[in-house]
Order: structure tokens, then C-alpha cells, then sequence
């Protein structure tokens, strides 16, 4: 187990140094030039040319590259291009809003598609069933920015329930937190929810189908009894496996509802560093947004053999 | 309530007048307390007055730090850290200091803390200001309260110069307290109305009152709070939801309903920006200033003003706004849409505008596209992102530009980089030696009439030559809510919060 976790752990180095890569080529090719967005109005060539020698512009790509690879290496991730915030600390600050956001938006996933998608495929071909299908594909269809503005418009300017935009960490306040958290969790986890819901429906008509089902039922289980202890656990495999590359993807989700919310995560961070070419912090939130998706695969794995005993990584 | 709507009747008609020369709101006695939120359209990126280049910072600056020189609402120059100055020598300036002003660190403000600020912004390695002040051979301590700034050259547009950053004052001892983060936390480094207590970026920016402010009895609020939201309509939302109490923007289209609703204030001054777009002069097809005419005089500014704008501002004729003392009233060489002049200037060609993806830059590309086309002129329209753009425009490489300028208290700030030969905002490439030699004598010259002829000289050969076509100028608001009281207008768009009460 610990020998398998460690293997994993050390193939997600040429995965980062590959993705690194990729996002330096892709960035420092496109358009633009980081100084002119630092000088703005106060552009000369002098300037310019000041600017590009304190941020090391003048040197060879590969050159920038490797500089930036060794600092990394010693702890070091450099200053923000267009802010000279450490970006160490511009990730590290901004990442409880963006946790707090995504595991919201989880959680409102989780809790309505799980009991929706249970009942869905319990009650087959019903009312519920077709109402709850009918709701995820306009989940589904509708982009988590439109579902952002409409929840804004009625529920915050219009019905004043909810505060517009802003972050009020939970450890200050954990009711406003949770006030202020509301919508952008809504925004961001509908789609997941009616994604999550359709795979527990699936998943449980097809683990429902199973002859220990069967068994059980006639060892005299109640039907509640069969589907929450013995089907759900079961049916539950596939929703983890989607679970896990959604939790992998709290940041890229994030991106567009933090902007549409004003919400001082990460994705916003991401957002704005890539419109100012500020490429140290592109890169350094790539690295981040990259291992915390092949961290949530990893724990992905491990869940499964907590469901599912016959899996073993021994 | 009717006489609350008798009074908002008078507001939207005063505003519907153009506004007239900013001024102040009064509105009974001034109260102290109470803080007030201020919505930024655009998140800060230093908080040190050396490297700063965004105007939302040059906002928050001025209830920092004070500057030597300050302006009135009609741009005229006013003393500031400076009580007295003497200029008739053109190379060297005489300036009194007020005494017993101290840094909210409660270290002196004094000669020698002048000297050592306008070093620090001469020779820092990440300064911005150096080309500011560029024309300030050496700062000369005479006294605690007295200095004089020794020129190279002549240079007019000093004074103005040090209203802005160059000129604003700040603690060297909180400097090199700060150090390395001195940029995002200047604890005690202003001597003005509001003192820093907290930066959250991508949340707020925290002031409190300075209780020790030399102006005796302001500021009247205990504190302001900024915050970002880079999105018009977030702003106006965040305004509705009474999240912020001030904006400086909201977007064209909502102010006539913003003005309606008795819950607002909204009240506007002709700014000091231009809007307008450039022709690259250096490069087919505008290298023919034929061409470049033809489209300035088949364009139609009302028709922008209105449908675009939403009549907020007014139609530029040239680079110096209404709101400057060398405005000429009487320069309208293109003034309203001449499709047939234009057709018999140059027709039949066609070119391509860049612009951003902004729904408003599109908008009025594609009412540019209509209006040239009525004249035979046929306009591509190229949508890029902001940073391409932005490099491109700057490196001459377009036919035509969409760019704005936030503007200058000087006119020299609206006209020598733009259109000088080599001038750093020359990306038209436009060359006239009768201009350069009226830009630079404007420059140098003590004599205001003087400068006031150069400066018109020059924008009717600019207007003629077309390097770049304006459209119109915009404004400068109170975007508030009624809590807000004591708001004087500024045509530089700068809100200053030293005598803002609230209700």
C-alpha cells in the first residue's frame, strides 16, 4: 500500500514537468507582452526595456525556463510579474476561498443528486424519475456563468437574500461565510450535481439488477435496508470515480464562477494572470491545479478499496 | 418624499446640462464617523506612489499621501505640502513648505524628506517616474521649509507633474521599515486624510482615519474601504445592494435608470480623457492623409455620443478637453458626418480596426463599420484579445486602433507623447516639425498665453493631419449613493474622500 502510494506519488513528477512545459511554450508564444501591462500609461522604451531586464525577459526562453525550474526546486516561486505579490502567497491566500467554494459546491452536488439519483432509479419511469432527469439535463445544458447571473439577479439584487459577491472565511464567521457562499456554490455545482445524479441513477439500476440483491430480499431485508446498506455502497464506485476528477477540478471549475462572483479564489487568480501575462503566476497556478488533480485521482483509487474490498493494492 | 423628488428633479436636470465645473454637494452640517465603501473597477497592483501606473491607484494614493501641488475642480494649479512657490526663475523653482505637517508614522515632513522622495523616485530601480522628472536636476534643502528644485530645462508642466504621483510625499523611515513588501503594506508611509490598514487583494483595501491630519477637522469619515469588481454591471449591482456606497463608473446604458432611482445620486463633469482611435500614418493605406481625413469626416460623433455613450459626455474636436484653460471652443474642423466631402476626399479603399472583445468596442466598431461604409470606405473589423492588442497597437502594427487616453491636468500630458515625432504614444508614427517645434516651445515656456497659442497651433494640424480621430471626451461622476454628502467632482477622475460625509 505505502510502496504503491509513493510509486504513484513520484510518477506525478514528469507529469508536472510535462504540463510545466507545455503551459511555458503555450504562454510565452501568445501575443503580448507583460510590460505593457505593468507600464500602462506610462509605456517608453525605456521603461519597457527596464521592465524586461528586472523580470528577466531578455534572457532565451529555455533560459527563463530553467531559472524558473531551480527556484522552484529550492522553495522558491518567484514574485508576481504585474503585482511582485510572492506567488507562494498569492495561491496560499486565496486558497481557502476557492476549498470553500469548491467542497460547497461538492457538497450541494452530492447532497442532492445522491438521495435524487436513488430514487430516481428506485421509482423507475415515475413522476420523480422523469422530473429529476428532466432537471439534470437542463443542469447539464445550462452554463454554470448564466446560472451565476440569474441567481444574482433574483436572489441577490432583486430578493436582497443573499449578499452579491465577496468572501467571508468560515473560521471568522461561519454563518455569513455560508450566506456568502450560497450562490457561487449554487452557480458552480449544478452541473456536477445533475452529472453525479445521473451516474447514481445508472449505477444503481444496474447494481439493483444483481442476484445478491435478490438474495438479500429473500433472506427477508427490508427494500430500504437493501438499497441504503447493501445497493447504494456499491453503486456508489462509478459516482466516486466522477467525484474524484470533480474535486481534481475545483480550480478549473472555479475559474469562470469566481470571476462572475468576484470571488477571491484561485481560479480568479488564474484568470487574471493569464490576461496580464503575468507568467509566474500562471505557472505557478498550473503546477498547483496540476497536482491537485492527480492528487484526487490517487485518493480516488484508495477510496475504491474502502468500498470495494476485492480491490487491492498491496 | 415630495420634496426628495423635487430635488432629484433639479439633479437629473443639472446633470442633463453637462454638469458644469464639478463642484461640491452640501448638503447640512458635515457629520463625522461612519466609513464608506468605494467600488474600483479594476484591482490595484502597488500601493507605492514609484512604480505605480494605474489610475485606480493614483485614487487611492490621494487619501494616502498628499502631494506637493494639488488642483481644483477647474484644474488650476493649488498649493498642497507646497504653500508658496516662486517660478520666475525657469531653472530653478522656490518652493515654501507648510511646516508642522508630520507622516502618520510621526516622523517630520520636511526639506529634507522632499529631497529625499523626489531621489528616490529619480534613481529606484523599479521607478515609473523617472521620465516625470526627468527635467529635476537636484533637489537643494535651503531650510526645514524651504527647497528649490533645480532644472535641467525649462519645464512648464512641472507643477502639474507633482500633483500626481511624482509629487506625492511619503515617509522614508516606513519605506525602508517596509521594505521588499513595502509596495503592499505602507503602514504610517502618507501624511494624508486616510492611513493604510489592510490590503486583501481581490477582496478589499482597508483605510482608516488619520487622526492627526494637518487639515484641521478632516477627514470627516472614520474609514474607507475599497473594492474590486472589474465588471460595470457588478459594480451597479454591488451599488443596488448597498455593498458600495460610491463608484466612479457603471456602464453608459444604466445611468439614465440610476439617475430615476431616488435611492442615487449621479452627477457628471466633462473628464479630461479622450476617446477616439488612431491611424497608422507610417504604413498603407493612411500613409495618404487623404485617406486618414476621409475617414474623420465621414464619421459621425453625435451618432457615437448617443448611441454609444448614451449621451454621457461630450463630442471631442481635438486632444484638450473643455474642462483645460487652453481649450479652444472654436476648433470644430470635423465636426458632423460629411459622407459626400469624404467620398470626394478618397473613397474605395479598405482597412482593418482592431479592437478588444469589450460588447461596448464592438458596438462602436460596427457603427464605424455603417457610417465609413455610406462614404465607399470599407472597414474590417479585428477583435483581439487585450494583451495582443495592446501589443500590437504599440508596435505600429495595425491600419487603424481603437485606444483611449485617461488624460492629463497639463495639456502637454494630452498632446507631446501622442504626436512629438518619436513620442512614447506615437503609434500612428505621425511626424509634423511645425507640431514638434510648437509642442516643445509650449514645454518650455512660462507664458500661459503663450502656451495656451501653441497648443492650439498644434491641435488644428494635428486634427487637419489625422493621425488620430477623436470622437468625444468623457465624464468624470458621483456615482453614489444619498449617504453620500461633501462630493466634489474632479475633471481627473480622482475621488477624494478627505471631506466626504455620510448621513
Amino acid at each position: 500500500m505505502t510502496t504503491y502510494v509513493l510509486r504513484r506519488v513520484v510518477l506525478m513528477l514528469p507529469v508536472a514537468f510535462l504540463v510545466t512545459v507545455g503551459v511555458f511554450m503555450l504562454i510565452h508564444l501568445s501575443p503580448g507582452d507583460p510590460a505593457l501591462i505593468v507600464l500602462g500609461e506610462d509605456r517608453s522604451p525605456q521603461a519597457i526595456a527596464q521592465v524586461h531586464a528586472e523580470l528577466g525577459l531578455d534572457k532565451p526562453l529555455y533560459a527563463q525556463y530553467l531559472i524558473w525550474v531551480n527556484r522552484i526546486v529550492h522553495g522558491d516561486w518567484g514574485r508576481s510579474i504585474t503585482t511582485d505579490e510572492p506567488v507562494a502567497s498569492a495561491i496560499t491566500e486565496r486558497l481557502p476561498a476557492t476549498l470553500e467554494l469548491g467542497i460547497a459546491a461538492l457538497l450541494w452536488s452530492l447532497l442532492v443528486a445522491i438521495p435524487l439519483g436513488t430514487i430516481a432509479a428506485v421509482r423507475r419511469g415515475s413522476v420523480v424519475d422523469r422530473l429529476a432527469t428532466g432537471i439534470t439535463v437542463a443542469g447539464v445544458s445550462v452554463p454554470n456563468f448564466f446560472i451565476g447571473i440569474v441567481l444574482i439577479f433574483v436572489l441577490s439584487v432583486s430578493a436582497r437574500i443573499f449578499p452579491f459577491g465577496g468572501y467571508v472565511p468560515f473560521t471568522q464567521d461561519p454563518l455569513e461565510s455560508l450566506r456568502h457562499v450560497a450562490l457561487p456554490a449554487i452557480a458552480l455545482g449544478t452541473a456536477g450535481t445533475a452529472i453525479n445524479m445521473r451516474f447514481t441513477r445508472s449505477s444503481m439500476i444496474e447494481v439493483l439488477n444483481n442476484d445478491y440483491i435478490r438474495t438479500a430480499r429473500a433472506k427477508g431485508a427490508s427494500w430500504r435496508r437493501v438499497v441504503f446498506i447493501h445497493a447504494l455502497k456499491n453503486a456508489l464506485i462509478p459516482v466516486v470515480t466522477i467525484v474524484g476528477l470533480q474535486i481534481g477540478g475545483i480550480i478549473e471549475g472555479a475559474v469562470v464562477t469566481e470571476t462572475v462572483f468576484t470571488w477571491p479564489g484561485v481560479g480568479r487568480l488564474a484568470v487574471e494572470s493569464i490576461f496580464n501575462r503575468d507568467y509566474t503566476v500562471v505557472q505557478g497556478v498550473v503546477l498547483v491545479a496540476a497536482f491537485s488533480y492527480m492528487l484526487a485521482n490517487l485518493l480516488v483509487d484508495l477510496v475504491y478499496g474502502w468500498l470495494d474490498p476485492r480491490i487491492s493494492y498491496a | 418624499m415630495r420634496r426628495v423628488g423635487l430635488w432629484l428633479t433639479l439633479f437629473v436636470l443639472l446633470a442633463a446640462c453637462g454638469g458644469g465645473g464639478g463642484g461640491s454637494q452640501t448638503s447640512g452640517t458635515p457629520k463625522h464617523g461612519g466609513t464608506a465603501t468605494v467600488a474600483l473597477e479594476s484591482e490595484l497592483r502597488t500601493l507605492d506612489p514609484m512604480d505605480s501606473s494605474l489610475l485606480v491607484e493614483r485614487e487611492v494614493f490621494y487619501n494616502i499621501y498628499d502631494s506637493l501641488f494639488t488642483i481644483d475642480p477647474s484644474l488650476t494649479i493649488k498649493s498642497g505640502l507646497v504653500k508658496q512657490w516662486d517660478t520666475s526663475d525657469p531653472l530653478n523653482y522656490k518652493f515654501t513648505l507648510q511646516s508642522g505637517v508630520k507622516y502618520q508614522d510621526g516622523t517630520p515632513f520636511n526639506g529634507a524628506s522632499v529631497k529625499a522622495n523626489i531621489e528616490r523616485y529619480k534613481t529606484g530601480a523599479t521607478s515609473r517616474r523617472k521620465s516625470d522628472l526627468a527635467s529635476v536636476k537636484t533637489v537643494e534643502v535651503t531650510d526645514d521649509t524651504h527647497v528649490i528644485f533645480h532644472l535641467s530645462k525649462p519645464n512648464a508642466t512641472l507643477l502639474a507633474t507633482l500633483v500626481d504621483r511624482a509629487g506625492m510625499m511619503l515617509s522614508i523611515d516606513a519605506v525602508t521599515k517596509g521594505g521588499k513588501d513595502f509596495s503592499l503594506t505602507p503602514v504610517g508611509a502618507g501624511s494624508g486624510p486616510f492611513a493604510f490598514v489592510e490590503w486583501k487583494r481581490n477582496d478589499h483595501l482597508t483605510l482608516k482615519k488619520n487622526p492627526d491630519y494637518w487639515k484641521a477637522g478632516l477627514p470627516y469619515l472614520d474609514g474607507v474601504t475599497y473594492r474590486a469588481i472589474p465588471d460595470v454591471n457588478a459594480i451597479l449591482a454591488a451599488l443596488k445592494t448597498g455593498d458600495v456606497d460610491i463608484a466612479r463608473v457603471i456602464a453608459p446604458k444604466d445611468v439614465a435608470s440610476l439617475k430615476a432611482d431616488s435611492n442615487f445620486i449621479y452627477k457628471d463633469t466633462p473628464a479630461i480623457g479622450f476617446s477616439g482611435f488612431e491611424l497608422n500614418a507610417g504604413a498603407p493605406p493612411f500613409n495618404d492623409p487623404a485617406k486618414r481625413q476621409a475617414v474623420a469626416m465621414a464619421i459621425d460623433r453625435y451618432s457615437i455620443l448617443k448611441n454609444i455613450n448614451f449621451n454621457i459626455g461630450v463630442v471631442a474636436y481635438g486632444p484638450i478637453p473643455p474642462s483645460s484653460w487652453a481649450f479652444d471652443a472654436s476648433e470644430k474642423i470635423f465636426d458632423h458626418a460629411d459622407p459626400a466631402k469624404a467620398k470626394a476626399t478618397a473613397t474605395g479603399f479598405s482597412f482593418t480596426f482592431k479592437t478588444t472583445s469589450d460588447p461596448v468596442n464592438q458596438q462602436l466598431a460596427q457603427l464605424l463599420q455603417s457610417e465609413l461604409a455610406a462614404a465607399g470606405i470599407t472597414m474590417q473589423i479585428q477583435t483581439e484579445e487585450f494583451a495582443t492588442y495592446q501589443q500590437e497597437c504599440a508596435a505600429h502594427k495595425f491600419e487603424a486602433c481603437g485606444v483611449n487616453w485617461s488624460g492629463r491636468i497639463d495639456p502637454d500630458g494630452n498632446m507631446y507623447a501622442w504626436w512629438h515625432t518619436g513620442g512614447d504614444f506615437n503609434d500612428s508614427m505621425y511626424s509634423n516639425a511645425q507640431v514638434d517645434a510648437w509642442l516643445e516651445d509650449a514645454r518650455t515656456s512660462a507664458d500661459q498665453a503663450k502656451r495656451k497659442q501653441d497648443y492650439i497651433s498644434a491641435q488644428k494640424q494635428i486634427v487637419q493631419d489625422a493621425p488620430y480621430v477623436f470622437t468625444n471626451f468623457g465624464v468624470s461622476a458621483q456615482i453614489s449613493n444619498t449617504k453620500i454628502h461633501g462630493f466634489t467632482l474632479y475633471p481627473d477622475l480622482m475621488i477624494r474622500m478627505a471631506e466626504v460625509w455620510k448621513g
